[in-house]
């Protein structure tokens, strides 16, 4: 192989190293779309110019063809590699998956299958002879009949490329036409070369496509660096505007559709209208008459229309652009549509809940009435225009709430929710006296809570009731309950009274008649001895009856308290019996009293009231004893209380009968006989003194053999 | 053996009677009906008992009590306090030996006298 290089090849070379520098130098921005197939197509043009360089140097025929069948490879391969570029430029990668790859590939790889074995069969050349022209010796081939299998399948690769590309351009918004004329261009001068040398038309002996390509990669790669022809942002834009969730309709002048991005088209459909482009707008939106005339004269607008589609109404928003020129002239109408179903139907139930609000709010028996910062009235509910006696909302709103108060407690009231203010006391209670209109005095129970917008109090909301009438029961209640004290008081004193003056007289009773049965008058006789017993019984019944009733008094006049002291158990016993031993034996019957040793010297209590309880209890045993013994004895059956007991040989008392003697003015009707009639009153004062002080009584008793009574008490030595 | 000497203070004239007769047997008795007389007396008069209405004209029965126990002349004197109001009687308790509610029984008020004359 020998090869004769000349001048006039330098043209086909420098577009040789151009191609091969685009291929490099977009490598470097091989992640930009569509780049590799571009590299791929810039790199096969590159390998086709430098078979064709070294086809046209080469000195024989044999050298000649060797290249002309390499170069084949280059022009076979660069349509589709063009096409993988167009495809994925175009946002089309997805679909050229490996099995279309290898459909596509189908014929190129014939083809150069049947180059290289065309000696056996000539279907691409029928002949190719050496001849020389214009001072290059080139390989003069006859094309056969797969050469134009070839060559169509070629230009129709490049013409789908073609298609695809130039439809995306035509998308593309104006600020990208510069951009478009150079891929145009670009794209469209192979094409025109290839023809140009394939048929002939103009007479030039060498092919012109490699340098066509490399026209194409130069206007490409000036696209791709100067207007970033490879940016992300075109196919960006068409991805947003079709993923838009707003709908978008593009005009025309006319009102006719131009465009129409995806959401647009989807709500189009709904109206039964599947092609909207080239339709005047009125057609389509039938739904929706009149609709752009009523916004012709306006540059920008917005509505909400709602549309019955389907079942349930959608609503959609509006916003009507006008697309003018450098001119102002009107060019045409952008209309973006959105989809506020769901934002009406959150409207609107936001407005029935605040309308069932309102009307509970509004049909509250309470009074219900927001404040703000400054203490003016921004809400009042009908309950309060009608408690207050107003005719009208209006006369209450914007006043200040401290109008409403009474005068003299106006400075009180303020003071309360001013401190509820410094110390953000999210709800307060307080009961405020109010004005009504017609002068009266009305009283609110009110809780009034903090409102906020945010971190920021807003002023205060109140619901109150109209406490008037409880109010004035409680008034009424305070006074009933004084009067009653009073009273209770009072009839104390009265009885106290009453029984320091009845004592006296009796004192001359007993003390005469005691006399007299003592014969210190003279003797008397059996009548008169009789006589005089009667008047001792009677004065002893009654002085009996002045002591319990004083004592009832007393502790149902609820000033029974316990006045405990320290004192001496023994002292007491000494005490409590000393007469009731002269009564016991007054009877004829035995006494005797004992006191436990383990009892402590001192202990605490209120030992006036424990005296008037053994005397109750030594009382009514004598009293009930007709023989026998009565004796007390005091205990301390454990560490912790000590007890206090009574026993007598009387009556008894039936189990029936237990269970109330200890209720005031019960007695055993049996018991009641002439010898020991009573008031009735002695076990009831007992059992509540016993209570008082936390002890208890108990009685143990069988009808006729007598009885037993035992209090018990808590043993306490320390105050 | 000489009677114990009782001083009865009483304003009342016929508990006065009644208490000269129940206790003349006994004791040798003296009576007085109201209280500054009493304190006269009790200036001069060491009795063994003194048998006392609480509530008197002029020096009340309650300062008589006092001025008694105040005197060391009158350390051994026994007091039986006589009182219609129940709660007065409380307070004085433990001042005086013996307090009784009225009405006093003759009966008792001998016993208890003989019983406190006994223990000199």
């Amino acid at each position: 192989m020998s090869y004769h290089f000349t001048p006039n090849m330098i043209p086909l070379a420098l577009a040789a190293l151009i191609s091969g520098a685009l291929g490099l130098y977009t490598w470097q921005h091989r992640r930009a779309i569509g780049a590799i197939p571009f590299v791929v197509m810039m790199l096969l043009v590159f390998e086709w110019e430098i078979s064709y360089i070294l086809h046209l140097a080469g000195n024989d025929f044999a050298t000649k063809l060797f290249w002309d069948k390499v170069m084949f490879f280059g022009v076979v391969a660069t349509p589709l590699a063009w096409l993988t570029f167009a495809l994925e430029y175009t946002g089309r990668k997805t679909w050229l998956n490996a099995r279309r790859l290898v459909m596509l590939s189908i014929i190129p790889v014939t083809t150069l299958l049947i180059i290289r074995t065309n000696e056996s069969h000539q279907l691409f050349w029928t002949q190719s002879t050496l001849s020389s022209e214009g001072g290059f010796s080139l390989l003069n081939n006859i094309n056969g009949s797969w050469f134009w299998v070839h060559a169509w399948y070629s230009y129709i690769l490049i013409m789908v490329g073609l298609v695809l590309v130039v439809r995306a351009l035509l998308r593309w918004p104006a600020q990208y036409r510069g951009q478009m004329i150079w891929v145009l261009l670009a794209t469209l001068t192979p094409f025109i070369a290839n023809i140009l040398t394939v048929f002939h038309i103009i007479p030039i002996l060498i092919d012109l496509t490699p340098f066509a390509f490399t026209v194409t990669g130069i206007g490409m790669a000036f696209a791709l660096f100067r207007y970033r022809l490879l940016d992300i942002a075109p196919i960006a834009r068409d991805i947003v505007i079709d993923g838009m969730k707003d709908g978008m309709i593009i005009l025309d002048a006319e009102r006719r559709i131009v465009d129409v991005n995806r959401t647009a088209q989807e709500m189009i459909a709904l109206t039964g209208e599947q092609q909207p482009i080239g339709k005047q707008l009125a057609d389509i939106l039938s739904g929706w008459p009149g609709l752009i005339d009523r916004y012709r004269n306006l540059m920008e607008a917005e509505d909400e229309i709602s549309l019955n589609v389907g079942e349930a109404p959608r609503w959609y928003a509006l916003t009507l652009s006008t697309l003018l020129d450098e001119n102002k002239l009107v060019i045409g109408r952008v209309l973006i549509i959105r989809d506020i179903t769901d934002r009406k139907q959150a409207e609107r139930q936001l407005q029935e809940s605040e309308a069932r609000f309102r009307q509970i709010v509004e049909n509250a028996s309470d009074l219900i009435y927001r404040v703000d910062r400054l203490g003016r009235i921004t809400y009042a509910n009908p309950s309060v225009v009608r408690v207050l006696g107003y005719d009208d909302e209006k006369e209450i709103l914007g006043r200040d709430y401290l109008n409403f108060v009474l005068p003299e407690l106006r400075h009180k009231v303020k003071r309360v929710y001013e401190r509820q203010l410094l110390r953000k006391t999210p709800t307060t209670y307080y009961e405020v006296p109010v004005m009504a209109a017609a002068g009266h005095e009305i009283w609110l129970g009110q809780n009034v809570q903090l409102i906020y917008e945010g971190d920021q109090i807003e002023g205060f909301q109140a619901v109150a009731r109209d406490i008037t009438a409880i109010k004035q029961a409680h008034d009424a209640l305070r006074i009933a309950r004084d009067q009653a004290l009073e009273a209770s008081l009072a009839k104390t004193r009265l009885l106290s009274k009453v029984s320091h003056e009845l004592r006296s007289p009796l004192g001359g009773i007993v003390g005469y008649a005691e006399l007299l049965q003592r014969d210190a008058f003279g003797q008397l006789n059996e009548k008169q001895y009789k006589a005089t017993s009667e008047i001792i019984e009677s004065a002893d019944y009654l002085a009996n009856m002045v002591n319990e009733l004083l004592d009832e008094a007393q502790l149902r006049s609820s000033n029974a308290t316990l006045q405990e002291k320290m004192f001496s158990p023994r002292q007491l016993v000494q005490l409590a019996t000393s007469g009731m031993d002269i009564l016991a034996q007054k009877k004829g019957l035995s006494f005797s009293s004992s006191i436990d040793p383990r009892l402590p010297e001192a202990i605490l209590g209120d030992d006036r009231r424990l005296r008037q309880i053994i005397i109750n209890l030594l009382g009514n045993a004598i009293k009930f004893t007709k023989e026998g013994s009565v004796s007390l004895e005091v205990t301390c059956p454990e560490d912790d209380c000590w007890a206090i007991q009574v026993t007598d040989t009387g009556i008894g008392i039936s189990k029936e009968a237990q269970s109330y003697i200890f209720e005031p003015f019960r007695q055993l009707q049996s018991a009641v006989t002439y010898d020991n009639r009573g008031v009735g009153l002695g076990l009831s004062i007992t059992k509540q003194l016993v209570e008082l002080m936390n002890g208890k009584i108990v009685v143990e008793s069988e009808t006729g053999r007598g009885s037993t009574f035992t209090v018990l008490l808590p043993l306490r030595t320390t105050g | 053996m000489t009677k114990p000497f009782v001083f009865v203070v009483e304003d009342d004239p016929k508990l006065r009677e009644i208490m000269s007769i129940t206790l003349e047997a006994d004791f040798e008795l003296e009576t007085c009906a109201d209280g500054n007389t009493a304190l006269e007396r009790l200036r001069n008069i060491a009795p063994e008992i003194v048998i006392l209405d609480l509530n008197l004209p002029g020096v009340s029965g309650k300062d008589l009590l006092t001025y008694v126990r105040a005197q060391d002349r009158l350390a051994k004197t026994r007091v039986i306090l006589t009182t219609a109001d129940d709660r007065q009687a409380e307070t004085l308790n433990n001042d005086a030996d013996i307090v009784l509610l009225k009405p006093v029984s003759p009966m008792q008020l001998r016993e208890l006298t003989l019983r406190l004359g006994s223990m000199q």
